[in-house]
């Protein structure tokens, strides 16, 4: 297949999708629920990763002490993924 | 695994030349690899064969990383949580383009053209005007998004609703940054938001429609 034919091929299957699926619906509505005006960026909420981690880990309540933070891991899988990585090492790896 | 450095200990090392600086890089190697087996251990078992040379390619990123952005580290954190969220930040990107690199978007559309699961409409044994109602409101809220939604804004849901491409990996097939399709994913929820809003809905009452029996 040439590379034109491979670029047809994809716009072909990108025109016949005429309307997003129920499930694709549904997902945007969950997230909706816990969307906030106020918002920070991955980028924002990766440089203050380790801190929240640590006061989660020391017991203190970091979703009260940083909110944005915890409103964005809470609908960014990308972001969750590594706060639940980074508080398993700090958890687990410094278990005696 | 107990470190017993201080913060400063591990700057001035790191910031000196020869042996301590050889020295703190050699310890910090080994606490990259202690960690990363629970870092990763909800995406890979030890024993799978990418996992050693994963683990290997992490450490030294990190330590590369950590020294080009030893200026950065602010000190609100242990330097070694600081150097685990850098080491977290690399393998979990490796793993995703890993894991996504072989699925062509030919693949994708495929996958997006059999018909999807109606988790809305199908419910355990729904009323026929619950159905009907919850039909209507799908439509409804489908409309909606299609009337407020950019194309690229619709684009990005759609990929990211598909196989739960991750927020990254549907960022390079969009030629953008994770950063920059989170902003436009939240630019779009905040519209939809406001939209229904306008017609009198709130996303809790359009679910529990769904969801009702």
């Amino acid at each position: 297949m040439s590379a034109r034919d491979f670029i047809e091929s994809i716009r072909g299957k990108l025109m016949r999708k005429e309307s997003l699926s129920d499930e694709v619906v549904d997902g945007f509505l969950r997230v909706l629920e816990k969307v906030r005006t106020e918002d920070v960026t991955c980028e924002e909420v990766f440089e203050q990763l380790d801190e929240y981690v640590e006061k989660e880990v020391d017991g203190k309540d970091a979703a009260r002490l940083m909110p944005l933070l915890r409103e964005h891991l809470d609908i960014c899988s990308d972001c969750s993924d590594e706060y639940e990585a980074l508080l398993d090492v700090i958890e687990k790896s410094t278990e005696k | 695994m107990a470190v017993t450095r201080s913060n400063e200990s591990w700057l001035s090392d790191l910031r000196s030349d020869g042996a301590a600086r050889e020295a703190a890089l050699a310890e910090l190697g080994k606490v990259v690899q202690h960690g990363l087996p629970y870092a990763l251990s909800r995406w890979l078992s030890p024993g799978d064969p990418l996992f050693m040379p994963l683990v290997e390619e992490v450490t030294q990123e990190t330590l590369l990383r950590v020294l080009d952005q030893l200026d950065s580290f602010e000190g609100r954190s242990m330097f070694t949580t600081w150097v685990h969220k850098i080491a977290i930040r690399i393998a979990l990107t490796e793993l995703r383009r890993k894991r996504w690199q072989d699925s062509s978007l030919d693949e994708l559309m495929d996958n997006e053209e059999s018909p999807a699961p109606s988790n809305l409409v199908a419910d355990h044994h729904p009323t026929p005007e619950a159905v009907s109602e919850r039909t209507d409101m799908l439509e409804r809220v489908r409309r909606i998004l299609e009337e407020e939604l950019t194309p690229k804004q619709r684009e990005a849901l759609t990929l990211l609703g598909i196989q739960d491409v991750p927020l990254e990996e549907a960022a390079k097939r969009m030629k953008t940054n994770r950063n920059a399709l989170y902003k436009l994913l939240h630019d779009a929820r905040l519209r939809l938001k406001r939209r229904l809003a306008m017609e009198g809905l709130t996303p809790q009452e359009v679910l529990s429609a769904f969801e009702q029996k």
